[in-house]
């Protein structure tokens, strides 16, 4: 689920950027530190909308730097148990298979895989029902259930279900072929 | 939506799960009667929740498991134990999502790095895995890399004598047609042993292949790549170095696949300490100088005199036709109601023990003569291929195997017209897993002084 927060964080200068673009080189600075970084509490954070308010810089003792505390606005994205993703499926192995949902990846066991739904190994590994309607391989684009997450500092990581009304293949690129 | 604080985010989930499990029951009565009352106070939610459960359990007598995973994952009081978490992913349960603390555990880190697969949930993979695969007339096979399938030098080891190789690599870009690359970025030169290619391409109709090196993951990977640049073989099969579970030893225990089921080759025969039986000991291919080095060896490499096995003729070729016999006598046996029961390590008992049939061998200035010859290797290896061994001189013994070709039964050899072998015979037929013509081995009469 996507949020637009605010969040703040202290903002370390060096002093030769210290002049008419100072907003300008932390801002740039913040976005570069930020962007793309996850956390366990707010999840991924996808872009910064703008800046709230830079308070007063202080120097730290012995570096030279100053520290600036900034608060700005962003749009950040964290998987919840039980929410309903769209992702697209990168790995199929006869353990399941894992689909990302931009930064977020997820894995499916063949526990959560429909019954019905066999793997076939072979160049292009797959789970396949038995009349051969439905597939699920590389590039797969799935409908899928949260069961389970875990926020790490540098990535986020679920465990999905399929194995329910409405989930599993929204789109095959195999099948237009 | 918007919050300037996150300290919600908790509630929500809690929230969020109530919703989504209360949605699920495929019962149609409940499900109108809850869109009405969709607002409504999470306590009165947990009364109904309980009152569909109910519901559910008269009505679906089948009891599928995904109404388990259900019921597990909406909190309910009822059936909290059903989970047997078979297998993790960065420590949580892959069917019910919770934190999972199973010490037995095995990491798969080749196939996810955080991928943890408890022995039950593993047993039960390998007879399933083992099933479908023998449906498909296929077995398993683990292939080392180096000295096996190719031979890898970083450019400091490059010898004077081999430098010129450097300028004949093959292109990245093409590498199916290739067999010598530059790894610029892992400062490394790889020879892929000629014949690989058709090799892995036949084997692959017989086996489902993988790979099981010593070396790093990086390495691996890259090896990978240039062997199987389709990625049709190898797909999240490579095995290395930080997936073993045993300090410098290989084991099958992180090998989806049964034990009697599984041929490897590998040139190093103690690091499968456990497998022993199932290992086929290949010849060390040594393409540049800096390999052989390390074993001690000092003659010219194939490198050095611009040389290489020969593609039709080399050990891999050799292999891909014993393979080709252990695979047909594995599926060809007369009892096919028995397939799963079946344990390759028997087959490739009985292949061996065809190589040197009919060979009777006495040994001559091999060991010492107070040595036990039972326990010598040669002796071992040569009944292991089948041939009967002796110390007696008598009309039935067809090969004197000696170092020297002055002893005294190496006379009695030449006089009674038996061959006389050095032992290098027996191990050239230990890696071909054929009988090698006796005249390239055969020991030059000694000199009259």
């Amino acid at each position: 689920m996507f949020f637009h927060i605010v969040l703040e964080r202290n903002m370390l200068l060096h002093p030769r950027h210290f002049g008419p673009h100072l907003r300008d080189k932390l801002v740039a600075k913040l976005m570069k530190d930020v962007e793309g970084t996850c956390s366990g509490r707010h999840g991924f954070v996808v872009a910064i909308t703008g800046v709230e308010s830079v308070g007063k810089g202080m120097i730290r003792d012995g570096t030279g730097f100053v520290s600036f505390p900034v608060k700005y606005q962003c749009v950040v994205f964290r998987p919840f148990k039980g929410e309903v993703l769209e992702a697209v499926v990168t790995m199929v192995n006869k353990m399941g298979f894992f689909a990302e949902a931009g930064p977020v990846q997820i894995f499916v066991s063949n526990h959560l895989i429909p019954d019905d739904m066999e793997f076939q190994s072979g160049d292009i590994p797959n789970y396949t029902t038995s009349d051969g309607a439905i597939k699920i391989q590389k590039d797969t684009e799935v409908r899928l259930k949260l069961i389970g997450t875990r926020l790490d500092a540098t990535e986020i990581f679920c465990i999905g279900t399929i194995k329910e009304d409405y989930l599993g293949v929204i789109n095959d690129p195999g099948a237009a072929v | 939506m918007s919050s300037s604080s996150s300290d919600d985010f908790a509630d929500l989930e809690s929230e969020l799960l109530a919703i989504s499990s209360d949605e699920s029951p495929d019962d149609e009565e409940v499900e109108v009667e809850e869109e009405e009352l969709e607002v409504e106070d999470f306590e009165n939610k947990r009364i109904k929740r309980q009152k569909v459960e109910v519901l559910e359990e008269i009505e679906e007598a089948q009891g599928s498991t995904s109404l388990g995973a259900l019921r597990q994952e909406s909190g309910a009081s009822i059936n909290d134990d059903i989970c047997p978490h078979p297998a993790s992913v960065g420590g949580m349960c892959v069917v019910c999502g919770e934190k999972e603390v199973d010490g037995s555990a095995v990491p798969f880190g080749y196939i996810h790095k955080a991928l943890k697969i408890g022995s039950q949930e593993l047993a039960r993979m390998r007879r399933a895995d083992l099933k479908s695969l023998l449906q498909k007339k296929k077995l398993y096979l683990v292939l080392d890399l180096d000295h096996t399938l190719l031979n890898s030098t970083r450019f400091l080891d490059i010898s004077p004598d081999e430098g010129f190789l450097m300028n004949q690599t093959d292109s990245l870009e093409d590498i199916q047609k290739g067999s010598l690359f530059k790894l610029d970025s892992m400062h490394m030169l790889t020879k892929l042993r000629p014949f690989v290619r058709t090799f892995l391409k036949e084997a692959s109709d017989m086996f489902e292949m993988y790979i099981y090196t010593m070396g790093e993951q990086s390495y691996a990977l890259e090896m990978a790549r240039l062997l199987d640049p389709g990625e049709v073989y190898f797909n999240s099969k490579v095995i290395s170095q930080s997936d073993c579970t045993q300090r410098h030893q290989k084991g099958l225990d992180v090998v989806m696949g049964a034990d009697n089921a599984v041929v490897i080759l590998d040139d190093t025969e103690f690091v499968w300490s456990k497998h022993k039986e199932n290992l086929i000991l290949m010849e060390r291919y040594h393409f540049f100088a800096s390999s052989g080095r390390q074993f001690g060896l000092n003659f010219k490499s194939l490198s050095e005199s611009s040389r290489d096995e020969v593609e039709s003729d080399g050990t891999l070729s050799a292999i891909l036709k014993v393979l080709k016999r252990v695979h047909q006598s594995f599926f060809n046996s007369d009892n096919e109601a028995n397939l799963m029961s079946r344990d390759v390590r028997q087959v490739l008992k009985s292949v061996r023990k065809e190589v040197l049939k009919d060979c009777k061998l006495i040994f001559s200035h091999i060991w010492k003569r107070e040595e036990l010859p039972e326990n010598q290797k040669l002796w071992l290896m040569a009944e292991q291929l089948g041939a009967t061994c002796t110390t007696e001189r008598n009309q039935s013994v067809t090969h004197v195997v000696s170092l020297e070709a002055g002893t005294d039964k190496a006379h009695w050899a030449r006089k009674r017209g038996k061959f006389l072998v050095h032992p290098r015979w027996i191990e050239a037929a230990n890696y071909f897993w054929k009988r090698q013509p006796e005249e390239a081995f055969e020991l030059e009469p000694p000199k009259k002084p």
